[in-house]
């Protein structure tokens, strides 16, 4: 993606409170109309780059550019981004029409243009009825929506979101990550999504960015990284994957062989790191099955069940391996094994994926 | 199970917290009320229908009193005259004291750092920790003929401009902002402390100048607070006359005329006649004109909170 066509870039920001750094030299770029969702645990600097972005804090270093124009120095009421915010911050001495009218009336607009524009808006977000009330009277989906359309109807270049619906109950968060992709792409606008919870960020994004102390771990289109995380932070922090650390053995032509604590494993990659260099082996929790019977020696682990997890709709099996590395497998079936019983776990070499190891 | 149910509702408690002792803990504070403010109250009010007999105060229920104040209320004792003086002082003392109390709480709140707000409002409230009548004789010094103001004027060679403001109702006034002012800012600092934060960021990152930001959502949030001050400062003005005995001299010049403030009145009537129930009768009065204020405060109020919400 060029710079021409990216609504916004990012050119190694960083920024630091005192000797702390919430953000460390951070590089993005989202292309118009794209819906990108910032992941990562809490003090990962996900909402710090967002106020960055929003210009509610000025970043220490590095360049923002939106529409290729530099607005690193810009002030917070004359950006084109709007935000979100987590709790909503509406005003409690406006009603809901009012609210949605704030960012217009500070602008010298006519007084039926903006009537109009809050009407439009208020149909969007299906608030047509409720323009009179006040913020205390609404449910917690109203409020998120009168904050949407409060941000919206001042045509904003791109939106930010900081964690918009985690005070949602879960079937409203369902409803309303619908909702916001509709809208979403309904304005071609670019949406820069910031959440800690996985599922929203996989399920609504275009391309999905893994934040981990203030650093981008991985930017890439949410089916990318579940099968493919590149690094061990990813890996464990996506889905629920199992690493095995060894050291590569040999290398086949599609194939290497990887040595690790537990035995031999085989992993298909294109892309093989040279002989004797440390990797993590990523094998998904849902890739493992019971070993056939019969099979021979390759990938096989040999475990121990440690327990089960009814999870509804599949089963979560806890095994030990024999050199004591925890492992996970969530299969359909009640696997006929006894608690402290040997059962074997195999994957095939297709459904493993390589991390490079730290050196 | 059977034991759950059997239960007897009445001893069931509502809530967590309940408890059948809980009322008796009102009970200091009734019993406060009671005898320092309804009983003496309640005398006052009596007191005001008595008669007088050879300088003697006699018990009885006569309007002699009150008929005879209203007969006379703006001609000759110019009562009502005192109470327009009164009202017109306190309404402008309480406007001035409110906003000068407004915007030092504003700063506390705003311009001094989370950790050192606490000791600014120490400093804000410290006039307090000195006595009334001590203050009022320090602004005396300050601002009569030869007081410190004038003193320094004359020494730098400006002794063709002078202040001349003692024994006016607005020394009166300084006096009543002076002693007002660390109440107001307590009520107004925690008026502003209970605005969140994030609304003033939402209104800034939705466009607003610094200065919109302050009309368009602090000032709004703020007028619950503004309310309940101004009215506490009216009532508090009203209900004085150490002021504008000491510094307005008792009959300070308004726009309004040479004039004592009501309170200043019946006191300097009461020394000069001893009338007991007269005064009482007067007095009442102007507790029925405070309540008048404080019913109109208490209603602004209600309407700015219920504007929030």
């Amino acid at each position: 993606m060029t710079a021409a066509t990216a609504d916004l870039e990012l050119l190694s920001i960083t920024k630091n409170f005192n000797s702390f750094v919430a953000v460390d030299s951070v590089n993005l770029k989202v292309g118009r109309g794209e819906f990108v969702a910032i992941m990562g645990p809490s003090g990962c600097g996900k909402t710090t780059l967002l106020r960055i972005l929003a210009g509610l804090e000025t970043a220490s270093s590095g360049q923002l550019y939106i529409s290729g124009k530099d607005v690193s120095d810009v002030p917070v009421n004359l950006r084109s981004t709007r935000l979100v915010w987590q709790n909503y911050a509406l005003f409690p001495h406006l009603d809901v029409g009012g609210n949605i009218a704030f960012g217009l009336t500070l602008k010298p607009y006519d007084k039926a243009v903006v009537a109009g524009k809050v009407k439009a808006m208020a149909e969007l977000v299906g608030l047509s009825d409720f323009m009179g009330r006040k913020i205390s009277q609404l449910s917690g989906g109203q409020k998120q929506r009168v904050a949407l359309a409060r941000a919206l109807v001042t045509e904003p270049e791109i939106l930010l979101l900081d964690e918009p619906l985690s005070a949602l109950d879960a079937h409203l968060r369902i409803r309303m990550q619908g909702e916001l992709r509709r809208i979403q792409r309904q304005l071609g606008m670019a949406f820069i999504y910031v959440t800690h919870n996985q599922v929203e960020a996989f399920s609504m994004a275009d391309r999905v960015v893994v934040m981990n102390k203030g650093r981008i771990e991985q930017i890439d289109a949410p089916e990318e990284m579940y099968a493919r995380p590149k690094t061990e932070f990813v890996a464990r922090f996506v889905g629920t994957n199992n690493l095995f650390t060894g050291r590569i053995q040999e290398i086949g032509h599609d194939r290497v062989i990887v040595h690790c604590a537990h035995g031999q494993v085989v992993v298909m990659t294109d892309d093989p790191p040279p002989v004797g260099a440390s990797v993590f082996v990523v094998v998904q929790a849902d890739k493992l099955t019971p070993a056939p019977i019969g099979l021979a020696g390759e990938n096989r682990l040999d475990a121990t069940l440690r327990g089960r997890e009814y999870a509804g709709s599949h089963n979560i099996y806890l095994l030990d391996l024999v050199d004591g590395t925890e492992v996970k497998m969530t299969m359909p079936q009640i696997l006929p094994v006894e608690i402290n019983r040997p059962v074997t776990a195999w994957f095939s070499p297709q459904n493993a994926a390589l991390i490079r190891g730290a050196a | 199970m059977s034991s759950i149910d059997e239960a007897p509702p009445s001893r069931r408690m509502r809530t967590p917290n309940d408890s059948p002792l809980k009322v008796w803990f009102l009970a200091p504070l009734g019993l406060w009320l009671i005898l320092l403010f309804l009983l003496p109250l309640l005398f006052l009010l009596w007191i005001g229908f008595w008669r007088v007999e050879n300088f003697q105060a006699i018990p009885d229920f006569s309007l002699s009193n009150y008929t005879d104040i209203f007969a006379s209320f703006f001609s000759k004792s110019r009562y009502g005259l005192a109470m327009i003086q009164s009202l017109w002082v306190a309404i402008t003392t309480a406007f001035f004291a409110t906003i000068l109390s407004y915007m030092v709480a504003l700063s506390i709140a705003f311009a001094v750092p989370a950790r050192w707000q606490r000791l600014a409002l120490l400093l804000a409230i410290a006039p307090f920790w000195s006595s009334y009548v001590l203050r009022l004789y320090a602004w005396q010094t300050i601002l009569s003929r030869n007081g410190v103001i004038n003193s320094i004027m004359r020494l730098v060679g400006l002794s063709d401009y002078r202040i001349d403001i003692i024994y006016t109702q607005i020394a009166t006034r300084i006096g009543l902002i002076h002693y007002l002012a660390p109440i107001l800012i307590v009520i107004l600092y925690v008026s502003i402390l209970a605005i969140d934060r994030v609304l003033i960021e939402a209104a800034r990152e939705l466009g607003c100048t610094r200065w919109q930001a302050f009309t368009r959502v602090v000032l709004p949030l703020s007028r619950f607070g503004l309310m309940t001050a101004g009215s506490f400062a009216v009532i508090v003005s009203l209900g004085d006359a150490l002021s504008g005995n000491l510094l307005g001299g008792g009959a300070g010049t308004s726009i309004i005329g040479k004039l004592p403030t009501y309170a200043s009145m019946i006191m300097s009537d009461y020394s000069s006649s001893t009338n007991l129930p007269r005064t009482s009768a007067l007095a009442t009065i102007l507790i029925a004109v405070m309540v008048l204020a404080l019913a109109v405060g208490f209603v602004l109020a209600d309407r700015a909170r219920r504007r929030i919400g």
